[in-house]
């Protein structure tokens, strides 16, 4: 039945009013799924590491450390300060290793490079390596998301 | 081309190729018979929303369970604390296990008592028995996975039994632990047997057994039978649909609300070489076998008093598998007999599981 001014019939506004609920019925049940299925994200917001295991490096050298699931890399450059990446390329993901004899940063996988303060300069990373701010505080290394207090 | 031309454009493609209306024309004439015993039909959409609900679960809980000896309590303890809404799914899959048993058995009583196993549904009844044994062998492997103290010991005594039988038990009870012990290598065993043996085998004989159903449709009661009068019938499709999901959403209401406020718990990780744990019970649709073992005395005639119950309970299951062929009265026929065997084992079962939990 259609009343003269109406837009629709009561059988499609029944229908679409059930329609409806079953499908906010489909997207509470769906809602507690997708959460679910999607852990939270596992990165710190800071990783403390004593200092006495970074004190000894030499100029151009690096050591690795776990930046949550992801591997993080501490650089002494040649005046003695630090710098905290997280070793992983900008392109694709893969792990990037340090080569102290030609100071770059080296990405195996499609062969990216980066400069000693992981500015992207050859091959496909878009943009530099990710960095952590890194503090020296007593007998800690404190390093930290950027932007993070 | 307006949406219309275009839906029925795309149905019409997949017609050509598939053939489906054949399914279709067949759920369309479907009827379902009306009568004072109709509500037992519902338990049979009633045990498939349950096993649905099981499958989407599993298929959740396998993102994040770990089924090694040392990782397994450890990634259950991360799901419940740590996963978003981790501990809900966890508790739905476990009660949901719990309501599937238990309308599993409902389902297999009122088909007992009403005899509707009889000619020509002797098969219905076969696969039925089979995918009951299948539903408690996921219960069964299910409740070692959590490997806490309380599955362990449980584990280690459900596998035991077959030991008691004389030949051949030994073999069964290794093959199910992987060994001579319950070990690490039980636990991935078991879950090899939860997430991928079991499934293939029930889904197999799930679409056997719902072949069958529709294709000797639904079986009359014994009074309908017998006046021979003209039943009332509900068109499967919308009418009878329809009452069913007014069923589900009522289950699943309960369902979710036993999950959120009683969720299982996760006790202390099992430790191979600690003394079992104090009130070791096993899942509830156990305890009548439980408790049974626990009363039989150590020995019957200088036979082990295990041995004589396990070979008594395997005589039965074989009778009760064997039922419709014992039983092959015409359909009309009451058989009084039967239906007071049916009531003397829910008698049995019940009176078991209380004394048990006493």
């Amino acid at each position: 039945m259609k009343l003269k001014h109406s837009l629709f019939t009561r059988r499609q506004f029944l229908n679409s009013l059930l329609g409806g609920w079953l499908a906010a019925l489909v997207a509470t049940f769906l809602y507690p799924v997708v959460k679910f299925i999607f852990p939270p994200t596992r990165e710190p917001d800071k990783v403390v590491l004593p200092f006495s295991g970074f004190q000894d490096m030499g100029p151009n050298s690096v050591q690795n450390f776990s930046w949550g699931s992801k591997p993080g890399i501490i650089k002494k450059d040649d005046d003695g300060t630090y710098q905290a990446f997280v070793a992983v390329c900008t392109h694709l993901d893969c792990n990037v290793a340090y080569l102290p004899d030609r100071r770059k940063f080296f990405c195996a996988c499609h062969e990216g490079w980066y400069d000693e303060d992981g500015r992207n300069i050859g091959g496909p990373p878009p943009s530099p390596l990710r960095r952590l701010t890194l503090v020296i505080e007593g007998g800690d290394l404190i390093i930290k998301r950027e932007g993070v207090e | 081309m307006n949406l219309k031309e275009f839906r029925i454009g795309i149905q019409s493609w997949f017609e050509d190729r598939l053939g489906l209306s054949l399914i279709t024309k067949f759920l369309r004439k479907k009827e379902v018979p009306q009568h004072r015993h109709t509500i037992w039909y519902y338990t049979g959409s009633a045990i498939l929303l349950f096993f649905g609900i099981q499958v989407i679960t599993g298929f959740m809980l396998v993102f994040y369970y770990k089924p090694t000896l040392e990782q397994a309590n450890e990634s259950i303890a991360r799901m419940i604390t740590d996963v978003p809404l981790g501990w809900i799914i966890r508790s739905v899959h476990s009660w949901s296990a719990s309501f599937m048993i238990a309308i599993v058995f409902i389902h297999l009583f009122c088909v007992w008592l009403t005899k509707s196993y009889r000619k020509p549904r002797e098969l219905t009844w076969m696969s039925g028995i089979f995918l009951l044994v299948l539903s408690l062998a996921f219960g069964f492997t299910g409740y070692l996975l959590p490997w806490d103290d309380l599955s362990l010991s449980a584990t280690k005594v459900g596998t035991d039994i077959p030991r008691c039988i004389p030949v051949g038990g030994l073999w069964v009870t290794k093959f199910l632990r992987g060994g001579e012990d319950v070990t690490g290598d039980t636990l991935t065993r078991f879950f090899g047997f939860h997430v991928c043996i079991l499934p293939v085998f029930i889904f197999i004989l799930l679409a056997l057994h719902i072949y069958l159903i529709q294709k000797q449709g639904m079986s009359l009661p014994l009074d309908a039978e017998r006046k021979k009068e003209e039943v009332k019938v509900l068109p499967f499709w919308p009418n009878f649909v329809y009452r069913e999901m007014v069923v589900w959403f009522l289950l699943l209401g309960i369902l979710f609300t036993v999950a959120i406020f009683f969720p299982p718990s996760l006790d202390k990780e099992a430790d191979l070489m600690a003394p079992a744990p104090e009130g070791v019970k096993p899942e509830w649709y156990f305890l009548f076998l439980f408790q049974t073992l626990k009363i039989v005395p150590a020995r019957i005639f200088s036979v082990s008093g295990d041995t004589v119950a396990v070979l008594f309970m395997l005589v039965l299951g074989f009778l009760f598998f064997f039922l419709p062929l014992i039983d092959h009265k015409p359909a009309g026929k009451k058989g009084k007999f039967i239906t007071l065997i049916a009531y003397a084992v829910i008698l049995y079962a019940v009176v078991m599981t209380v004394w048990s939990l006493w």
